[in-house]
């Protein structure tokens, strides 16, 4: 299997054929291309599946027989003595990754086919696809840092060009230009953090830093630094001030843990994510719920034992994920968008996987990470079918309103898979026995009832476990409020009364809808609809008054997910942790040992709330139907404010978006006013000097010859005797 | 041995001397072509000598010619290249060239147009290929007034303020590098740049300020350095593509060449004295530009100040005073020829269909205008460092070279590195505003008509194309290119930071950056010297 490891390089670089050859052709040969287009999609669906069967192939060898991680580097960069490299690595967390990628995106450009199908741009979609795919495989076999910010920026890129497909939608071009600045906010602190480890460790190498930061320590500590790889400076600045040293360390590691910040959409930096899913569902599905949202927490895992030695970086990422945790959960119990309402649920289990990171669980959290990519993915794909439907019911003009769930209802009537898998997800998403999110979740919360219970009462942890549980608990009941709202009841999208109190509400949030209905050709895609509608072109009217079932080629990677979403936990059973044997810290061999009492205790608790969450969704959207709103009228102002994302919008908008607006017309205004007013000022100054000087115009060339030499002469000899 | 660089410098500007015989009548078909065909000979003539004559193991002064020319005043005709030099042929031959064939569209007195295109590719190139400050100052001068006329006649609305601007900021900056030159000669006995680098070491301290902040106002109207850029705004922002592309592409760069060249290479203990100076004036110059091209509501400033902004990078490497910090200055100033060319050619090309420049009255010509749109995020992405582009490499040699740089304390380094790195989330900040502003949302029907948006013809797309591989190539493998003038950059380095490790001159307050520990290292890592 030696080969498939020499191989690896090619698992990024196929689809990125793939992005190159399809992009030429938009390029160079537009209408040909625009002809062909399925073979465009067949070159971007091929390529991945080569790399899924690759990645598989190198998946199931690494956990198998445990080989050391792999690694081929080059010299990418130099200046005398100095080197950049970089290349691949292939551990058992990177072969994971490469599995987990390659498998949801193979499912989700299948998905996109029928879900794509009538865009002018699909052709660019499959484009941005596989190079999005690329620099996420890219990302996950960088084997130092500074290929990994390489990648990192990609992702960022390719995130940005999606949310903003739809480029002639307002609110699409500002989402993505939100995605790309928030995210630049965490690349800053990323690239910061990056430059002061290498300061101390003189290396961009994941194991060499934490290795080289561990000797640091120890000299703080008052060891010799003998024998060790640190800088003689270095080593003289730490013994001078060992505390300082450390507070500098913890402020670095802090400063590259803001990357993961916003690229997992953690607080405060999460407000990207939600504006998000202006971009095509396929892509909300693979980037923005599986994948790329994912490598903050990849890059934790990446550079834990860079954090682990320092209690406070690790504290400052738990609290970071669990507050994240429980600000994306109360967002999610009032959303009426089905793509919002998903968008804070991964922002909320993207807390609890970095929560469980700054818990020391390494093992849980990729556990996680991996299940969740599963049912998160396929949920997402199942509010697309959906949405689908819906857009065939209330048509294409009416986006929006596709995507509300009071305007949904009684779907499952008609769309029998989509409703059986949305079921499977909002089951495992709940933590529900024995589906892989029970498992995956009950590791996590296991973790941090150990450390804050079991091994002595520990109030930082104990109280992470304990918002952790709260936490499961809002997610069952609003998964299932939103199950409840789309699936089970009436089919409300036919009652024009609904549809004309939603669409004022909407309108009146975004004057959106003007925009797009303003448009005699809507330039956007379609997203999806029937290929019989095609011929039916964009007549408003003439759409179906019955939601129906989406393509096979929609549902069948529904169905397809469904399997890992039921089955994936049952690789990381506590008593029988084939997943943490393979995947564990470096330098952590075993997991902590399995207690039945523990699991009950752990496992029993959650279960038990979140089966008082679904109850509860079941008895306030299914029994009395007629209270969710008299109870939202009755705590109005918390209601507002879960509605209103905490106000947070709101706030970046007064602060930052106003505020550095400001501050940019204040120097234009200083260049214009002062520094050129300053230029203007001299010239005016030079024309009162030429008035002057025109009466030593005498017309006599002996004399500007004297003028002339009279200036140079001085200068000449003040610089000769210097 | 074929005198390379003369022919190089020689042939467009005799060319140049054919084209007022040449015949207008056909809207200047003959003038264009015939201007093409010679631009592209000598670019192939530049490739030819960098592939056959020129080492890039050796830091030393290549090709070198040499003929006496005026002996009384010590003036010869003098030119060579190396490290420093030969990737800004390089980019001029190339940059000039493309910059010809966006000129197709010229219409008015093409004949004289392309005339003071071909003188200044010549100009340009002596520019950075002569080693005879004499020399250097006639080509630095030469290269002016057709900047000057190519301004005044062909530009925008303002182009007479915007000329006159430009020819007294440069005018004036020169004086400077005449009357150090003329210094010089007294001081050193030669106007040879290479002898008097090697007589470096008899200028005393005080001479050293006076010369190096001589030419550090000279080039600081070139590069542009924060407060003497704002000529180059309005300059911008009247001329037309493609003198853009040379303002952009080209001249700018002739500041942080000479910067090196004479700067650094001349005056190593003047560089400890200032290159705090330059770091912080590169960090304002990073903040202050992209503040004032996010505030700006025309199109073509917008993009001029993000040029002030990116040459920022130049300084800070400069004064990191290390090897790579050198080398990313070095790097930013090929990628930002190559990118800030591909950007101003993209807003001529926008402009020509929109026929307004004004940020606020456009939005929505993606749908009309694929290609451009694509090939605009491309480079718009490209500005904005994003990795696999040139851009990217450039910076973060920057940022690497001015982390590690032994020679200031911890605050400093920090301070600068932090500040700097605001720069990395300002710029996608006002580049994307842009993008956002010209091609998403809904067309503007008031103003655009929407039958003159036509996409981008063939021509465009291959310049773009043109730019675009080695922007790329670059951003994937950067040492292909860095190892052209690696060797030149380390050894002026090395040189430099010895002497300034060895010289004990007062610093005043700007010793308080230094760390004090940095003289005493060059006793214990005394660092072998090449050369």
């Amino acid at each position: 299997m030696e080969l498939a490891y020499q191989a690896a390089w090619l698992i990024p670089v196929l689809p990125l054929m793939a992005a190159l050859i399809i992009g030429l052709g938009i390029l160079c040969f537009k209408g040909w291309t625009a002809q062909h287009r399925l073979w465009a999609a067949g070159l971007s669906i091929g390529t991945i599946a080569l790399a899924f069967a690759l990645s598989t192939l190198i998946f199931f060898t690494s956990f198998w027989s445990k080989r050391e991680p792999f690694t081929k580097l080059f010299t990418w960069a130099q200046a005398g003595n100095f080197t950049i490299d970089v290349g691949y690595t292939v551990d058992n967390l990177g072969a994971l990754m490469l599995f987990v990628v390659t498998a949801v995106a193979f499912l989700v450009m299948v998905y996109s086919h029928g879900y794509m199908e009538h865009d002018p741009g699909y052709v660019r979609f499959f484009a941005y696809l596989s190079l999005f795919s690329s620099s996420m495989l890219g990302l996950v076999l960088s084997p130092n840092l500074i290929q990994v910010y390489i990648f990192w920026e990609l992702v960022g890129m390719c995130s940005y060009l999606l949310i903003g497909f739809w480029f002639s939608k307002k609110a699409a071009a500002d989402a993505a230009q939100k995605a790309f600045v928030v995210n630049r906010v965490g690349d800053f602190g990323l690239l910061l953090g990056i430059l002061g480890l290498f300061l101390v460790t003189q290396s961009f190498d994941f194991s060499v830093i934490a290795e080289r930061l561990e000797q640091l320590y120890e000299v703080a500590k008052g060891a010799s630094p003998e024998g060790m790889g640190l800088a003689a400076d270095v080593v003289k600045f730490v013994q001078a001030n060992p505390q300082l040293a450390l507070g500098l360390a913890t402020v670095v590691c802090l400063l590259a843990f803001m990357g993961p910040m916003a690229k997992s959409a953690q607080f405060p930096l999460h407000v990207w994510l939600p504006d998000a899913m202006e971009g095509p569902t396929p892509i909300s599905a693979l980037i923005h719920a599986a994948t790329m949202v994912a490598a903050g927490v990849f890059l934790v895992a990446r550079m834990f034992s860079i954090f682990e030695a320092l209690p406070t970086v690790m504290t400052c990422i738990a609290w970071t994920g669990s507050i994240t945790g429980v600000v994306g959960a109360t967002i999610a119990l009032t959303q009426m968008d089905i793509k919002k309402g998903l968008a804070y649920s991964t922002i909320s289990q993207l807390g609890y996987m970095i929560m469980a990171m700054g818990l020391g669980a390494y093992t849980a959290a990729i556990f996680h990470l991996m299940t969740h990519a599963f049912f998160k993915a396929m949920l997402f794909l199942g509010s697309g079918s959906v949405i689908h439907s819906m857009e065939g019911v209330l048509g294409h003009e009416n986006a929006k309103e596709s995507q509300d769930m009071r305007l949904m209802g009684g779907l499952k009537h008609y769309m029998p898979v989509t409703s059986k898998t949305f079921l499977i997800g909002c089951l495992a998403i709940s933590g529900i026995f024995p589906l892989s999110g029970f498992w995956s979740k009950d590791a996590i919360l296991g973790e941090a009832f150990t450390k804050g219970i079991l091994e002595g009462f520990e109030p930082s942890a104990a109280a992470l476990w304990l918002i952790g549980v709260i936490t499961a608990g809002m997610t069952a009941f609003y998964m299932f409020r939103m199950y409840f709202l789309t699936f089970e009841g009436e089919f409300r999208g036919n009652n024009p009364e609904v549809f004309s109190m939603v669409k004022a509400e909407l309108s009146s949030a975004q004057d959106d809808q003007e925009e797009v209905t303003a448009h005699a050709e809507p330039a956007y895609g379609p997203g999806a609809m029937e290929v019989t509608e095609l011929e039916q072109g964009h007549q408003h009217h003439d759409h179906h008054h019955e939601p129906h079932e989406s393509p096979w080629s929609m549902t069948m990677p529904l169905a397809i997910l469904a399997v890992p979403s039921i089955f994936a936990g049952l690789i990381g059973l506590p008593w029988m942790n084939w997943f943490g044997a393979a995947i564990h810290a470096p330098g952590h061999e075993e997991a902590h040992k399995f207690i039945l009492s523990e699991l009950a205790i752990v496992a029993g608790s959650s279960t038990v709330i979140s089966l008082a969450g679904i109850a509860l969704a079941y008895y306030l959207y299914i029994l009395r139907p007629e209270l969710p709103g008299q109870i939202a009228q009755s705590i109005k102002p918390l209601y507002q404010f879960s509605k209103q994302k905490w106000y947070m919008d709101d706030l970046y908008e007064w602060i930052f978006v106003r505020g550095s607006r400001a501050l940019a017309q204040t120097a234009l205004t200083t260049d214009k006013k002062v520094i050129d007013g300053a230029v203007n000022l001299s010239g005016f100054g030079a024309i009162l000097a030429g008035e002057g000087l025109k009466y030593f115009e005498s017309g006599r060339t002996q004399f500007y010859v004297l003028v002339f030499f009279g200036a140079i002469i001085p200068l000449v000899i003040l610089f000769g005797l210097l | 041995m074929f005198p390379w660089l003369s022919v190089i410098i020689l042939v467009p500007i005799l060319a140049a001397l054919v084209v007022p015989f040449l015949s207008e009548k056909d809207g200047g078909k003959t003038i264009k072509w015939f201007s093409l065909v010679v631009g592209i000979i000598d670019f192939i003539l530049i490739v030819a000598a960098f592939v056959t004559s020129y080492d890039y193991t050796s830091s030393s002064m290549q090709l070198v010619e040499r003929y006496p020319w005026f002996p009384p005043i010590g003036l010869e005709w003098s030119v060579g290249v190396d490290g420093l030099s030969m990737p800004l042929v390089l980019l001029t031959g190339f940059i000039t060239t493309l910059a010809i064939a966006a000129s197709w569209p010229v219409t008015l007195r093409p004949r004289f147009f392309f005339f003071l295109l071909l003188v200044m590719y010549g100009g340009m190139i002596g520019v950075f290929a002569v080693q005879d400050m004499l020399l250097f100052f006639l080509f630095w001068e030469l290269e002016l007034i057709p900047v000057y006329l190519l301004l005044a006649i062909w530009g925008g609305y303002g182009r007479m303020y915007a000329a006159t601007k430009f020819i007294l900021y440069t005018a004036i900056g020169s004086i400077f590098i005449l009357v150090v030159g003329v210094a010089l000669y007294l001081q050193a006995g030669s106007l040879n740049m290479v002898e008097i680098a090697a007589a470096s070491g008899k200028f005393s301290f005080n001479f050293q300020l006076l010369c190096f902040g001589g030419l550090l106002i000279a080039y600081a109207v070139k590069l542009p350095i924060f407060p003497m850029h704002t000529w180059l705004p309005d300059a911008h922002g009247e001329a037309t593509a493609p003198v853009h592309m040379l303002l952009a592409g080209i001249l700018l760069k002739m500041g942080g060449y000479a910067l090196m060249r004479m700067n650094v290479g001349f005056f190593p203990e003047a560089t400890e004295w200032f290159a705090p100076i330059l770091i912080g004036l590169g960090v304002v110059n990073i903040i202050y530009a992209a503040l004032t091209s996010f505030a700006q509501r025309n199109l073509k400033r917008k993009i001029a100040y993000s040029s002030i902004s990116h040459m920022g990078f130049v300084l800070i490497g400069i004064g990191s005073l290390t090897e790579i910090g050198m080398n990313g200055a070095m790097l930013q100033m090929i990628s930002h020829g190559l990118i800030g060319a591909s950007l101003f050619f993209l807003v001529g090309a926008t402009y020509d269909r929109t026929h307004t420049l004004q940020l606020p009255e456009m939005g929505g010509i993606a749908t009309r205008m694929p290609k451009i749109f694509a090939m605009f995020t491309t480079c718009s992405m490209a500005s904005l460092a994003l990795p696999g582009m040139s851009g990217f490499v450039a910076e973060l040699m920057v940022f690497v070279g001015m982390s590690t740089s032994s020679a200031y304390t911890f605050e400093f380094k920090a301070l600068v590195v932090v500040l700097a790195a605001i720069g990395v989330i300002l710029t996608p900040i006002y580049l994307l505003s842009m993008l956002r502003e010209i091609f998403y949302g809904k067309l503007n029907h008031e103003v655009i008509h929407e039958d003159e948006l036509v996409d981008a013809e063939p021509r465009e797309v291959f310049i773009i194309a043109c730019l675009l591989v080695p922007i790329i190539g670059i951003g994937v493998y950067p040492k292909l290119t860095t190892d052209i003038f690696d060797k030149t950059t380390t050894a002026l380095t090395q040189a430099t930071v010895k002497r300034i490790q060895t010289a004990q001159n007062p610093l005043g307050i700007l010793s308080k950056v230094y760390d004090p520990s940095y003289k005493t290292k060059a006793v214990a890592e005394s660092v072998p010297l090449e050369n």
